[in-house]
C-alpha cells in the first residue's frame, strides 16, 4: 500500500548531466525548453493561475456580501473580521446577516441601500436548505443557480469543489515539500556514507516501507481527528521512500567521481561536499520526479476521503462528495463533478511532469529509418 | 552470483522480523481491541436482556474477572507486547496464523477462501496489460513522433491521472443503472444463485461481473508499462547492432521485431518476479466500490474492526511475496541479461 505514485517517463535518464557550452547557465536553458514543450507549459500556466486565483476564493465564492451601503455607509463583511449581524442591516433574524435576502429587500424598499455580492454568491460550508430556489429534499440536480447542484447536507458542490481545489494543491504541496525533505536527506545520508551506514540504514528503509500506510493513518485517526497538518506530515511520513532510492543512487555515482575526489583532496568538510558539490549534480531525477509525487499525494488524500480518514468535516473535500454519490449512484452530479476535477487537476500535473522530464533530461533518440 | 543472492535471502529474515514486529507492536498499543470490543459486546447484550425485563437503567455490567483474564490469555494480553510477539512467532512457524477474532475460523482458512477472487482479476489484469502495452509501446516507438504517438501518448497519461477506483465509481453510475445506462452489475463477484446457472449462464453471468472492475484495477498500469515498453525500445533503436544491423542490408521488420526487440523486453521481463504476488492482488478501494470480497477488502475491514489475527495474516504474506518478488526480479534481469553482476 504504497504512498507515491509510481513514475513514468518519456525519455529515460542521460548517464551524465548535459555539458555546458554556452555561459548561459544549465537552469535557464532547461526552462527555454520547457517552455517550447506546449502541452506541458500551457498547463503549467492554467495550474498556477488557478492556484493563484484560488487564494481570493472568499470574494468569488462566499455567502458574505463584498459590499453593502446602508443608511449612508459602507461595509466590507467578506473583507472584514467582524461578522455583521442581521439587525446591523435591519434584517428581522437572529445571527448573522442573510445578504442574499437583504439584496432582494433594499432592491425592494428601494431606499438607496444596495448590496454587491460575490460572483457566486454560496459558502461551500452553507446548508442551503431553507434556500427558496431549492425544492425537495437534498441533494439537488445542477441547476442555473447551483452550476453542480447541492450534496446531501444541501451544500452547494461547485463552492465545495473550488475550495476543495485548493486544499487538494496545498495539501499536495505540503506532503511533496516534506517527503521530499526527508527522502532527500536519508538518501544523501545512506549515498554517501555507504558501507554498514548503508546496509542498516537501506535495511530499516525496507521495514519502514513495509509497513502498511493505511493501517497507521485509520489508528491515528481513530485516536485523534486529524488535522490537515498532521495529515499532511502523515502521509509525507510514508511517501519519502522512493525519494531517498534516487538520491542515494545518485549520490552513490556522484561521489566516485573526480571532481568529490578533488573536494576530498582540498580538505573540504563532509558538508561542504554533500551541500555544494554533490546535491547540486544529483537534482535532476527528484526534480523531475516531484510532480508525479504530486499526483500520488492527491490521489491518496483524495483516497482517503472517500473512506472517511482524510480531512475532519466540514471541510471542502472532493473524496467526500464522491462518498455520497457512490453511495447513492442516481446523484451522477456527486461523482462526476469532484472526479472531473480530480482528472484535469492531476492530467495537468502529469502533462507538467512530462514536459519538466524532457527539459531536464534532453536526449533525442537517433533513428536510422 | 549464487553468493550474492543467499545473502539477499539472508537479508530478508531481519526485515521481515522488523516489518512484523512494529505492526504487532502497534496492534497492543491502540485502543478499540479485541478486550476492548468483547466487553462492549457484552455489556450490550446483558443491557439487552436486562432491558427485556424493564431495567434499561443498569448500564455497567462487572465481566467476571476470570473471563476478562481468559480473553486476555488467548490473545496474549495478558504478557508484555516482546513477550506476546515471541509468541506470535513460535506460532507462525508452524504456520499457525492465529484465529480471527471477528469470523472466529483460523486466519489462513479466511485469506485462502479469497485467493480465487485475487487471483482471477489478478491475473486477467496482469495478461491484459501486457498483451496491450507491450504491443503498443512497440508500435510507438515505430511511430514516434507521428500523430497516433501523440495522440495515444495523451490517452495514455490520461489513465494515469485517474485513479482506478474513481475510475470504477464513474462507470458505476455511468454503466450501472442510476442515472444512465444499465449495462452492467452494480459490483458483487457473481450472481446470487450462480451455482444453480447453466454453463453458458455461468461464463456470461461472470464476464458481467468483470468488465468494469478489471478496469478499474489494470487502469493504472498501463501508462507505466506502455511507455516503459516504448523508451526501452527506443532506447535500442539509436544503438551501434541496430546500425549494424541495417547496413547488412536486413529489413526494417527484421531489424527491429528481432534484433531491437529482444533487448528491449529485459526491463519488461523483470517486472514478471513481481508476478508472484497476484494471489494477493486486490486494492481496498476497487473491491470497496465494487463490494468485491477480495483480499484488500478483508484487509481493509479487519483494520478498521481491529481483526488483528486478520491484519498481521495478510501483512505476513505480503511481506513475504514483496521481499520475494523483488528478489525474483533481480534474478530474472541476470537470467536475461548475462551483462548484468550483481556484487
Amino acid at each position: 500500500m504504497s504512498v507515491a505514485a509510481p513514475e513514468i517517463q518519456e525519455t529515460p535518464r542521460s548517464p551524465d548531466p548535459a555539458p555546458r557550452e554556452k555561459p548561459v547557465s544549465i537552469l535557464r536553458k532547461r526552462w527555454r525548453k520547457f517552455r517550447t514543450l506546449k502541452r506541458g507549459w500551457y498547463s503549467f500556466l492554467l495550474l498556477t493561475g488557478a492556484f493563484l486565483l484560488s487564494f481570493l476564493n472568499p470574494l468569488l465564492i462566499n455567502d458574505k456580501a463584498l459590499v453593502v451601503h446602508y443608511q449612508g455607509e459602507t461595509y466590507f463583511p467578506a473583507l472584514s473580521s467582524t461578522t455583521y449581524q442581521g439587525r446591523d442591516f435591519g434584517q428581522r433574524t437572529i445571527g448573522e446577516a442573510r445578504y442574499r435576502q437583504l439584496k432582494e429587500d433594499f432592491a425592494k424598499a428601494g431606499e438607496g441601500n444596495w448590496v454587491i455580492l460575490p460572483p457566486y454568491p454560496y459558502h461551500p460550508n452553507e446548508s442551503l436548505l431553507t434556500d427558496p430556489g431549492l425544492e425537495g429534499p437534498p441533494p439537488h440536480p445542477p441547476s442555473a443557480a447551483h452550476w453542480m447542484g447541492t450534496d446531501d447536507r444541501a451544500r452547494d458542490v461547485f463552492a465545495r469543489l473550488v475550495y476543495g481545489f485548493r486544499i487538494s494543491m496545498m495539501f499536495g504541496l505540503g506532503v511533496v515539500g516534506v517527503s521530499y525533505l526527508i527522502g532527500m536527506s536519508v538518501g544523501a545520508v545512506l549515498g554517501y556514507f555507504g558501507g554498514r551506514i548503508d546496509i542498516l540504514g537501506q535495511r530499516l528503509v525496507e521495514i519502514w516501507s513495509g509497513i502498511p500506510f493505511l493501517y497507521t493513518v485509520i489508528i491515528i485517526s481513530s485516536i485523534v481527528r486529524p488535522s490537515p497538518r498532521v495529515l499532511v506530515l502523515v502521509l509525507a511520513l510514508f511517501s519519502w521512500v522512493g525519494i531517498s532510492y534516487y538520491m542515494r543512487g545518485e549520490f552513490y555515482r556522484e561521489k566516485s567521481k573526480d571532481y568529490v575526489a578533488a573536494a576530498i583532496a582540498q580538505g573540504d568538510s563532509h558538508a561542504s561536499i554533500i551541500f555544494r558539490h554533490i546535491l547540486p549534480n544529483s537534482l535532476t531525477p527528484v526534480i523531475s520526479f516531484a510532480p508525479f509525487a504530486m499526483v500520488g499525494a492527491i490521489t491518496a488524500l483524495v483516497s482517503l476521503d472517500f473512506l472517511g480518514f482524510g480531512v475532519a468535516p466540514p471541510t471542502p473535500s472532493w473524496g467526500e462528495l464522491v462518498k455520497q454519490g457512490h453511495n447513492n449512484i442516481y446523484e451522477w452530479h456527486l461523482v462526476f463533478f469532484p472526479l472531473g476535477a480530480l482528472f484535469c487537476t492531476l492530467l495537468m500535473v502529469v502533462f507538467i511532469g512530462e514536459a519538466v522530464r524532457e527539459a531536464f533530461d534532453p536526449k533525442t533518440h537517433s533513428r536510422l529509418r | 552470483m549464487t553468493a550474492y543472492f543467499i545473502r539477499r535471502l539472508l537479508l530478508l529474515v531481519p526485515t521481515f522480523l522488523g516489518i512484523t514486529f512494529v505492526v504487532f507492536t502497534i496492534t497492543r498499543f491502540v485502543p478499540g481491541g479485541p478486550i476492548e470490543q468483547m466487553i462492549v459486546q457484552t455489556q450490550m447484550a446483558a443491557s439487552e436482556a436486562g432491558g427485556g425485563v424493564g431495567s434499561g437503567l443498569e448500564t455497567s455490567v462487572e465481566i467476571p474477572a476470570e473471563v476478562l483474564a481468559a480473553l486476555e490469555r488467548q490473545y496474549h494480553f495478558d504478557k508484555p507486547f516482546y513477550e506476546a510477539y515471541a509468541l506470535w512467532l513460535g506460532d507462525l512457524v508452524t504456520l499457525d496464523l492465529g484465529k480471527s477474532f471477528k469470523f472466529n475460523q483460523p486466519v489462513l482458512d479466511i485469506i485462502v477462501a479469497r485467493f480465487p477472487v485475487s487471483i482471477y482479476f489478478g491475473l486477467i489484469g496482469f495478461l491484459l496489460a501486457y498483451s496491450i502495452c507491450v504491443p503498443l509501446g512497440i508500435y510507438k516507438a515505430i511511430k514516434h513522433g507521428s500523430a497516433f504517438d501523440f495522440a495515444s501518448s495523451a490517452l495514455v497519461f490520461m489513465g494515469y491521472s485517474v485513479p482506478g477506483w474513481a475510475l470504477g465509481a464513474v462507470l458505476l453510475v455511468l454503466l450501472g443503472g442510476g442515472s444512465f445506462w444499465d449495462v452492467f452489475p452494480l459490483g458483487g463477484f457473481r450472481s446470487e444463485g450462480w451455482e444453480q446457472m447453466s454453463l453458458m449462464g455461468k461464463i456470461a453471468d461472470q464476464v458481467h461481473h468483470t468488465v468494469l472492475p478489471v478496469v478499474a484495477y489494470s487502469i493504472g498500469s498501463f501508462a507505466t508499462l506502455t511507455v516503459l515498453m516504448k523508451n526501452s525500445l527506443m532506447e535500442n533503436l539509436g544503438q551501434d547492432y541496430v546500425r549494424t544491423a541495417f547496413a547488412k542490408g536486413l529489413s526494417e521488420r527484421r531489424v527491429i521485431l528481432v534484433h531491437a526487440l529482444r533487448n528491449s523486453l529485459i526491463p519488461i521481463c523483470t517486472g514478471l518476479g513481481h508476478a508472484i504476488g497476484l494471489v494477493m492482488a486486490g486494492s481496498y478501494l476497487v473491491e470497496l466500490v465494487f463490494n468485491i470480497d477480495g483480499i484488500g477488502y478483508l484487509g481493509y475491514t479487519s483494520i478498521v474492526e481491529r481483526d488483528y489475527a486478520v491484519v498481521m495474516g495478510i501483512l505476513v504474506i505480503n511481506t513475504v511475496l514483496v521481499l520475494v518478488g523483488n528478489i525474483l526480479s533481480d534474478v530474472l534481469y541476470v537470467l536475461v541479461d548475462p551483462r548484468i553482476r550483481f556484487s
